[in-house]
């Protein structure tokens, strides 16, 4: 029977205040109590927590924009790296058809060139062979001029003797004399 | 023999005693020590924001703190998930912390309990929290922060609605609500008779590991010391925590009964955390 009138007095205990006083409650220390700590907790949100905050708000925000920038790098130096590659690709396809068309050309220009040596030199081959035989025409019909009137003379001055046979030493002597002459 | 046994007994109280009366108001050995401890934290707190604004050096307090800020910040952020909010109630919070932990170590110093005032033989100084004033005023504060906050986020109407159901519509709710009710009530003696309860029984236990080693003391104590550092860490987080979740409940019923019936089916981690310390 101690133990249910116990019970019973610890169950009513919220409305008597023999139990809260016994364990130490004291309304009027709870209540000043909670002043307390509501100045404190008024001081620290008012004059701690803000800085506080804002620093870390700051660190995050520097780390954020960190991050951030060091993915734009990234993606700056892919891009970069991209657009060396095309203008390697473009100047090494450029190149090679500069080289193409040089040598393309360059041989066009040997193949002209040879062709026009070529024909050239057969002109000028041409050429001298006509003057070669311009010459010797030149000079058959010179030689033969000089042989005929060579020979007419000669006849003459055959015939003259043969004609005349008269012919006096003198003559033949002044014949031979111009023909030595 | 009894008589010097009696002398050299520990003194062990329950409850805060009075060791002066200023102008009629009593100033109890807690309150020493309470007072003692906010100037502790107040100061601390002045240097961390030195140092974080950059007139003071860092040093390994400071850091600390800072540390020990941003990471029950960070907590409160993701417990409570409206953001907004979140920020409105870390400073609470923290405070809780903050303050805790700042009474719990300073009631570990070594002249608390051995200085005595010289007749009645009651110790000057006790840890601010082993005063159940002291938890019981947290804990209220907590609770009714709870339901102030839950007020402003829901309304009046709203906040009323999380605890009275139409008993003729919803007879099963109806009475999830009362027991809602009487688990308010009951998470108002759960944090403060929680925290009084440790921190007297780590009291009690340190003075009765140096009344039982007498010379030994300064060796023996030095385990249950770091015990104590380590339970007071705890316990602060503890009642930071709950204070967090308790809150950050009447921020969820948001929806109509179709969530609720929801939430129901998936206990919150708020509850589980609740079941497994009760």
């Amino acid at each position: 029977m101690n133990y249910v009138t116990y019970f019973a007095s610890t169950e009513t205990a919220t409305v008597k205040p023999d139990l809260f006083t016994s364990i130490g409650v004291d309304w009027k220390f709870l209540i000043l109590q909670t002043i307390a700590f509501l100045i404190l907790l008024w001081f620290l949100k008012k004059y701690i927590y803000p800085p506080l905050i804002k620093m870390l708000d700051k660190r995050d925000e520097m780390i954020e924009e960190s991050v951030k920038a060091a993915h734009d790098a990234e993606k700056n130096a892919a891009e970069a790296e991209a657009r060396t590659t095309k203008i390697m690709k473009d100047a090494r396809k450029q190149a090679d058809e500069m080289l193409a068309s040089a040598k393309s050309e360059a041989s066009q220009i040997i193949d002209a060139t040879d062709k026009k040596s070529r024909e050239r030199a057969e002109q000028i081959v041409a050429d001298a062979e006509a003057e070669i035989r311009r010459d010797i025409d030149l000079a058959r019909k010179s030689l033969r001029a000089e042989t005929i009137s060579l020979v007419a003379e000669a006849t003459e001055k055959v015939v003259r003797i043969s004609v005349d046979s008269k012919v006096d030493k003198k003559v033949v002597e002044s014949a031979i004399k111009e023909a030595e002459a | 023999m009894i008589p010097v046994f009696a002398a050299t007994s520990p003194h062990i109280s329950v409850k805060a005693e009075e060791v002066m009366n200023v102008a009629g108001v009593s100033i109890t050995n807690s309150h020493m020590l309470g007072i003692m401890g906010l100037i502790v934290l107040v100061w601390l707190m002045l240097c961390t924001v030195a140092a974080v604004k950059g007139t003071k050096k860092h040093n390994f307090v400071t850091r600390l703190l800072v540390w020990a800020f941003e990471g029950l910040y960070n907590t409160v952020l993701q417990v409570i998930p409206d953001q907004k909010w979140a920020k409105r109630v870390a400073p609470l919070t923290i405070t809780i912390f903050f303050f805790v932990i700042a009474q719990y170590y300073l009631g570990l110093l070594p002249f608390v309990g051995p200085v005595y005032t010289l007749p009645e033989r009651i110790p000057l100084f006790r840890g601010g929290v082993a005063d159940l004033n002291m938890t019981f005023s947290l804990a209220i504060i907590t609770i009714v922060a709870a339901q102030v906050y839950a007020i402003k986020y829901l309304g009046l109407r709203g906040n009323l609605g999380r605890y009275l159901y139409n008993p003729l519509k919803d007879p099963i709710m109806t009475f999830v609500g009362i027991l809602e009710m009487i688990a308010e009530m009951s998470r108002l003696l759960g944090l403060s008779f929680r925290l009084f309860g440790n921190v007297l029984a780590g009291e009690v236990l340190l003075i009765m590991i140096a009344y039982l080693t007498q010379f030994v003391s300064p060796l023996a104590l030095q385990p249950f010391y770091l015990f104590e550092l380590f339970i007071g860490g705890i316990q602060a987080y503890i009642f930071f925590m709950l204070s967090t979740v308790f809150i950050s409940l009447g921020m969820e019923h948001h929806g109509g009964d179709d969530e609720k019936t929801h939430d129901d089916l998936h206990p919150k981690p708020a509850e589980l955390i609740v079941a497994s310390e009760g």
